[in-house]
């Protein structure tokens, strides 16, 4: 199982995206803050944005420490992204408006632990390990706190359990119609799984490039921001749920429609290529 | 894949580090330290539960049949999948047995999750063959032992040439309900031992009653335990490097590494769930 997965060459820096990821990701979650300023959850859609950006960047990580051949399929880096997002999102999120810095950091310290373990006891002895296994642990709690607050409107935890974010003078207090209390976390938690590991897995091998791996990314993350919007009418105001879900749609259309073009264009490259050239004068 | 080549590590066990043995005795005694501050002696109990569950995830996983990519194309002995998928499947079917049946005490909960889990793998390794034997038209032979060490029967002379064996042999079936048992009561145990933690403290912070936070105590224990089970069995995972027949593996041999790994990972993912409300309208 050592074979190593063939990935493309050149493209943008990973160090670049891995910037560009946190920073992005982190400044688009506080701006659904802005929601608690305006008394309106209208901007809970940049929690959507947010769990979009960050999965582009988690794709990257996983095309890192996949082309070393881990030998258990890229969806275990997935896997294990999510399962140490999803508690370092929740813990994050009882910290109130430092949810996600708090989220970020307890992300890194679950993720440094399960790379220090995978290469210092089950010596898988990977270089980038450890740093990847951080970024992805980051990625999913941002995508997981992302896509909470997008769904209910807060990233805060009494929101996430009560369900009280409803207006016109509507206020359920009932614990079960929470984002919590009625599990929709563990759909997040599936949606976010599935948008990170399946982008690479889809795209690799040889003629692998960045760009259509990424846009990939990007579509898969949208397309987890349609069906939380559609599920984000239970918990917040119906304007705003149409805000998220048109939003949603247009983003998912330009990215599909962008990704369906790359794929045509190393299609076509890949026929160019011509691994076996023809003797001048026909044979 | 293991089909072209297959694994370097397969001749010898490289033993884990000095360096990562000494920082995972020292992060479990933090963890017990801070479960105990936190949540007293139910906290402490709450921490080894949640270790003990981990361990039974990390170890229960090496039993299970897994033939990845080379399996599907008949190549491989085992069932076609990847150990995250398998392991998901059987934790989550124990966990939603042990769940059902937590009401009715700590034993029957534990037993539930069991057999629901071994269930699973026994419905899954059973069509499994089906499909191999009716499906496909292989016969079921093991390409790492000469003879089934339960029922005697020998395989040379049934594997195909360039081939690691087929299908999967009985004692692979056995093994993988071992595993899909193991792992359905270390998940259950986990949910169990958060549940108790959760249902003792939602109450005095919302001021409940313990039916009123039922939704958000079972959610919460829950995602936690489908969470720190993904991260266990991806640990164990990355330790058997992709696939294994089953306890008659050499492979197996490694599971010693896979235990350390789980019980610090474990522990680490532990006290966050277990200090998760420790922050609840602190800030």
């Amino acid at each position: 199982m050592s074979v190593k997965i063939e990935v493309g060459a050149g493209g943008i820096p990973h160090n670049q995206i891995l910037i560009y990821g946190l920073v992005g990701s982190v400044i688009l979650i506080y701006l659904t803050y802005l929601n608690t300023y305006m008394q309106a959850p209208y901007f809970a859609f940049f929690g959507g944005l947010a769990a979009v950006v960050a999965l582009i960047w988690g794709t990257d990580t996983i095309k890192h420490l996949c082309s070393y051949g881990l030998g258990t399929g890229v969806p275990s880096a997935g896997m294990i992204a999510l399962g140490s997002g999803v508690i370092a999102a929740l813990f994050g999120a009882t910290t109130g408006p430092f949810a996600p810095i708090v989220t970020v950091i307890v992300a890194a310290i679950i993720g440094a632990v399960a790379g220090l373990m995978a290469n210092a006891v089950v010596r898988m002895d990977i270089p980038v390990m450890v740093v990847s296994l951080i970024e992805l642990a980051i990625v999913g709690a941002i995508t997981v706190l992302g896509l909470a607050a997008m769904a209910c409107g807060t990233f805060e935890f009494l929101g996430m359990i009560t369900g009280q974010i409803s207006f016109f003078g509507f206020t359920i207090t009932s614990y079960e119609t929470s984002l919590i209390g009625g599990s929709i976390i563990a759909v997040i938690f599936m949606l976010g799984a599935i948008a990170i590991q399946h982008s690479f897995n889809a795209c690799l091998g040889p003629g692998e490039q960045q760009d259509r791996t990424l846009m990939l990314a990007a579509e898969c993350g949208f397309l987890s921001m349609i069906v939380v919007a559609i599920m984000s009418f239970a918990f917040i105001d119906r304007y705003a749920a149409i805000i998220t879900l048109v939003i949603a749609i247009i983003g998912w259309l330009y990215t599909y429609k962008k990704y369906i073009e790359l794929s045509k264009r190393d299609a076509y490259a890949w026929l160019d290529a011509q691994p076996i050239l023809e003797p001048k004068g026909g044979a | 894949m293991s089909a072209l080549g297959g694994p370097k590590q397969a001749g010898g066990i490289q033993p884990p580090t000095a360096m990562g043995l000494v920082l995972g005795i020292v992060l479990i005694i933090i963890a017990l330290i801070l479960a105990f501050f936190l949540v007293q002696m139910a906290g402490l109990i709450a921490l080894i539960g949640i270790i003990i569950g981990g361990v039974l995830i990390g170890f229960g996983v090496h039993f299970v049949p897994v033939g990845g990519a080379p399996a599907a194309m008949g190549q491989a002995p085992g069932i076609a999948t990847g150990v995250a998928m398998l392991a998901a499947g059987a934790g989550l079917a124990g966990l939603f047995g042990g769940a059902w049946a937590a009401p009715l005490g700590f034993a029957v909960a534990l037993a539930g999750g069991a057999i629901g889990g071994g269930l699973l793998m026994a419905i899954t390794c059973t069509m499994v063959n089906v499909i191999y034997v009716f499906g496909m038209g292989i016969p079921a032979a093991s390409g790492k032992v000469d003879k089934d060490p339960i029922t005697g029967d020998s395989f040379p002379e049934y594997k195909s040439q360039g081939t690691e064996g087929h299908g999967l042999p009985f004692i692979s079936w056995v093994g993988g309900v071992i595993g899909g048992a193991l792992g359905g009561l270390g998940g259950t145990l986990i949910y169990l031992e958060l549940l108790d933690v959760y249902q003792a403290q939602l109450p005095v912070i919302l001021n409940a009653t313990v039916e009123q936070i039922a939704p958000i105590a079972i959610s919460l224990a829950g995602i936690f335990a489908v969470a720190m089970f993904l991260i266990n069995a991806v640990l164990a995972a990355y330790n058997i490097t992709g696939t294994i027949e089953g306890p008659h593996d050499p492979k197996f041999k490694r599971f010693p590494r896979a235990i350390i790994a789980a019980a610090v990972a474990s522990a680490v993912a532990g006290i966050f769930a277990i200090g998760l409300l420790e922050l609840v309208g602190v800030f």
